[in-house]
């Protein structure tokens, strides 16, 4: 089901009047009208992975319980390798399959021998990625005892498929998620209305900015060799504002919608375009993804203690991996490489944890080194997206050829009007809500009700007028 | 809860009352179109006796108002630059729907490019969306997943950007629509440089699409339970008759339906004088091209 769907907007308010009127004075029959309402909602798109999903779950709630009763060492390791093969397997097969498949029959190739690459039709489960990584970190959280097993399987079952956060994130911990299964959640209407609030920024995000730049972006890079230099520059940033409006659009519904449920999610962007350096992007951008690699990868290799080398090592590793996580391509490999590649002399010069505040935070304007650097940090970021975006990377690279020359100096020859004013006009929001969770959180608050609600009406206008074909959100794929 | 729900209720009753002054975009954006003609459709202001559909070559090469002058049927010119056959069959179905049946059809064969996916050739949502106020045209987009579901009920879920524009659209100079509904083009496009091509390339079954082959049968079914007699015309191009096409179009067509194509032993179609660009005829050409169609209809 997708969050920006007709579906949708039935299936929620039946859920919340379930959720809030039915089954409020009892918790565990709350807590079982989520795992429904979340079967539910994931079962619209395709009902049969749904035991994928349940099996996932069942193996970490019984490995989460065994790991309880065990206290010999070298058993409770077997048990975390058990939970991590299992998880990594169905997401190894799911997803990596076809490319391994086809990459060792191209490398045996290169050797001389033709082997046939016997390549399955395999459909790739929504959300694998996401929930897969979830319920990883609870195995690994509880084998670091940092977080007691649950015994209660529907609190588990509601953690694993809870349906804001099920698709695309936000990954969220089970130190964070999980014990607010346990207790009664209280309706706050100040809450409630947070929650609308961020949801009707996220449709905004989806629907006005990510799924129009769509539009134009796909234009562009599905015909990159007609287009000229500066045509294809517009693609790259239409790109760049398509896959934040799309993704971070459905971390502020996934958000907001889990606050009219009583739930607290973990903040997923924190306005990445406004970084001053690369560091600072990975700081803001799908956070709960670059925590997780940080916390059960990037620190378990050694971080960024021990030599050069070491360092140099781990970075690498750590985006390699963030490439490779994205999907089986080898254009998200050198994505995540030159993502390293830029990450790399900050962390060598000490620098990385320069910018840690927001920019500008006490003015309206940022300074013009600031300024420089974030134009220099966005022009770095819409670079490596061209190779996130192509189809491979012959695409990649023809793309990045036909930027540079002499037609770079032209003027671009797609510049939709309505859509270049939107973007404008959403950066300037955002720029203004930058030290807030999301852009509109306190925006006109101060302000009388009759303003606030204008504003809103004109949001919603807005999304029914630029509405485009509906585009399915992109980390769906992932 | 009772005050979320309470001005959660009260901001949509709100916003549902305010949202009713898109109507007035809705209403204007009509009155701004230089095409009118899908509108007289659906208020059934087409009622004539012979109707010709078609793309950019139907609208331009057949002059309706010499047919009409030409044969004892009054007619009307239904082509759509742009427009491919899956639109055709829209247009004759709503021109059945809401005005009297005409006794004969016209369709215009783009050959070699009728049932093949080009990029030229689309389903025409731009003559649509200026419409949508007309409930039967919000249908229309919503089954095609251009509208959604709450475009009943929300005047600004009917509305598309291109509602908002402020001028009229101007009229084009080069082919204005004449009052029978045709465009011919008034004069030659200088800056178009073409040769006469005679080299026919094959033509490829498996480059055709379902939906437009499904869509030819569909227009040929419905003239024949609505007792219309349907023509097909393939008009000239400045290259030798594509025959190969043909011999794929007669396969798919009914018997009964009749064909005629242009005179290609005539002179006239190799002058460069009679051409707009390679695919259309001039005015000068089109007059010509008309007058073998009139015959051709009073023959049949």
């Amino acid at each position: 089901m997708l969050f920006n769907s007709i579906d949708f907007a039935i299936f929620l308010p039946i859920a919340f009047i379930l959720y809030w009127f039915v089954t409020n004075k009892n918790l565990k029959l709350q807590n079982f009208i989520i795992v429904i309402a979340s079967y539910i909602f994931y079962g619209w798109w395709d009902y049969r992975f749904l035991t994928l999903i349940i099996f996932s779950s069942l193996t970490d709630y019984c490995i989460g319980i065994t790991l309880l009763k065990e206290e010999k060492q070298s058993k409770r390791k077997r048990l975390l390798w058990i939970s991590i093969l299992v998880n990594l397997s169905f997401l190894g097969f799911f997803k990596y399959y076809n490319f391994f498949i086809d990459n060792f029959a191209q490398a045996f190739s290169f050797f001389g021998h033709e082997i046939s690459s016997n390549t399955l039709n395999i459909i790739l489960p929504v959300g694998i990625s996401f929930y897969t990584f979830q319920t990883l970190s609870y195995t690994i959280d509880v084998y670091k005892r940092k977080l007691e097993p649950t015994k209660d399987i529907i609190s588990f079952l509601a953690f694993v498929s809870f349906f804001p956060q099920l698709v695309a994130g936000p990954i969220e911990r089970a130190t964070n998620l999980l014990p607010q299964f346990y207790k009664k959640r209280q309706f706050h209407y100040s809450k409630a209305v947070d929650g609308c609030r961020q949801i009707l920024w996220g449709l905004f995000k989806k629907i006005v900015i990510a799924d129009n730049c769509a539009e134009y972006a796909n234009l562009i890079f599905n015909n990159s060799s007609d287009y000229s230099g500066s045509t294809l520059v517009m693609g790259a940033i239409f790109f760049a504002f398509q896959i934040y409006g799309d993704f971070s659009g459905y971390s502020d519904i996934a958000i907001g919608t889990s606050r009219l449920f009583g739930f607290n999610l973990k903040q997923n962007f924190a306005f990445p375009y406004f970084s001053r350096d690369i560091a600072e992007f990975w700081r803001r951008w799908h956070i709960s993804l670059s925590t997780w690699f940080r916390d059960y990868l990037y620190i378990p290799l050694g971080g960024s203690r021990g030599s050069t080398w070491t360092k140099v090592r781990n970075i690498f590793i750590i985006f390699l991996v963030s490439g490779f996580w994205h999907g089986a391509n080898w254009t998200f490999i050198v994505w995540g490489l030159l993502n390293a590649i830029y990450f790399l002399p900050l962390l060598l010069t000490n620098k990385n944890r320069k910018n840690l505040d927001t920019v500008a935070q006490m003015s309206i304007i940022s300074g013009l080194k600031d300024s420089i650097n974030m134009l220099m940090t966005f022009i770095l970021i819409t670079f490596a997206w061209i190779f996130f975006r192509a189809e491979n990377i012959e695409h990649a690279f023809s793309y990045i050829e036909n930027v540079f020359t002499k037609s770079l100096f032209t003027l671009p020859q797609v510049r939709p009007t309505y859509l270049l004013i939107s973007i404008l006009v959403f950066i300037l929001i955002e720029w203004f809500g930058r030290s807030n969770k999301y852009a509109i959180e306190q925006l006109f608050l101060k302000k009388p009700r009759v303003l606030r609600w204008v504003f809103y009406i004109v949001i919603i206008a807005s999304i029914f007028i630029l509405s485009g074909n509906v585009q399915e959100f992109i980390y769906f794929q992932f | 809860m009772k005050k979320f729900l309470f001005r959660g209720i009260l901001f949509i009753v709100l916003f549902f009352i305010v949202e009713k002054g898109a109507y007035y975009f809705l209403n204007r954006a009509p009155k701004l179109e230089y095409d009118k003609r899908l509108e007289h459709v659906i208020n059934g202001k087409v009622n004539k006796d012979l109707i010709i559909f078609g793309a950019s070559k139907g609208a331009s090469d057949i002059i309706a108002g010499q047919i009409e002058k030409e044969t004892e049927f009054s007619c009307y010119n239904l082509s759509y630059p742009g427009s491919n056959i899956i639109f055709h069959s829209f247009i004759l179905k709503s021109l059945l729907r809401f005005n009297e049946k005409p006794k004969k059809i016209i369709l215009v064969i783009d050959n070699p490019h009728e049932f093949v996916d080009v990029p030229s050739l689309n389903f025409r949502l731009d003559r649509l969306y200026p419409l949508s106020k007309y409930d039967y045209i919000n249908n229309a987009l919503i089954v095609r997943n251009e509208k959604n579901i709450l475009s009943k009920l929300f005047c600004l879920a009917r509305l598309n950007r291109s509602n908002l524009k402020l001028k009229e659209i101007e009229v084009p100079l080069q082919n204005p629509i004449d009052a029978f509904g045709s465009m011919p083009f008034i004069c030659r496009d200088e800056e178009q440089d073409f040769t006469y091509k005679t080299h026919i390339p094959n033509y490829d079954v498996k480059r055709e699409i379902e939906g437009k082959i499904k869509a030819f049968k569909g227009i040929q079914r419905l003239c024949e339970s609505n007792n219309i007699q349907l023509l097909f015309v393939f008009p000239p191009h400045y290259q030798a008759f594509n025959y190969k096409f043909k011999n794929r179009f007669e396969k798919l067509a009914i018997n009964d339906n009749k064909v005629m194509i242009y005179d290609t032993l005539n002179p006239i179609y190799i002058n460069k004088d009679c051409f707009y660009d390679a695919s259309h005829l001039t005015e000068k050409g089109a007059r010509i091209f008309t007058s073998e169609i009139s015959k051709f209809i009073n023959e049949n």
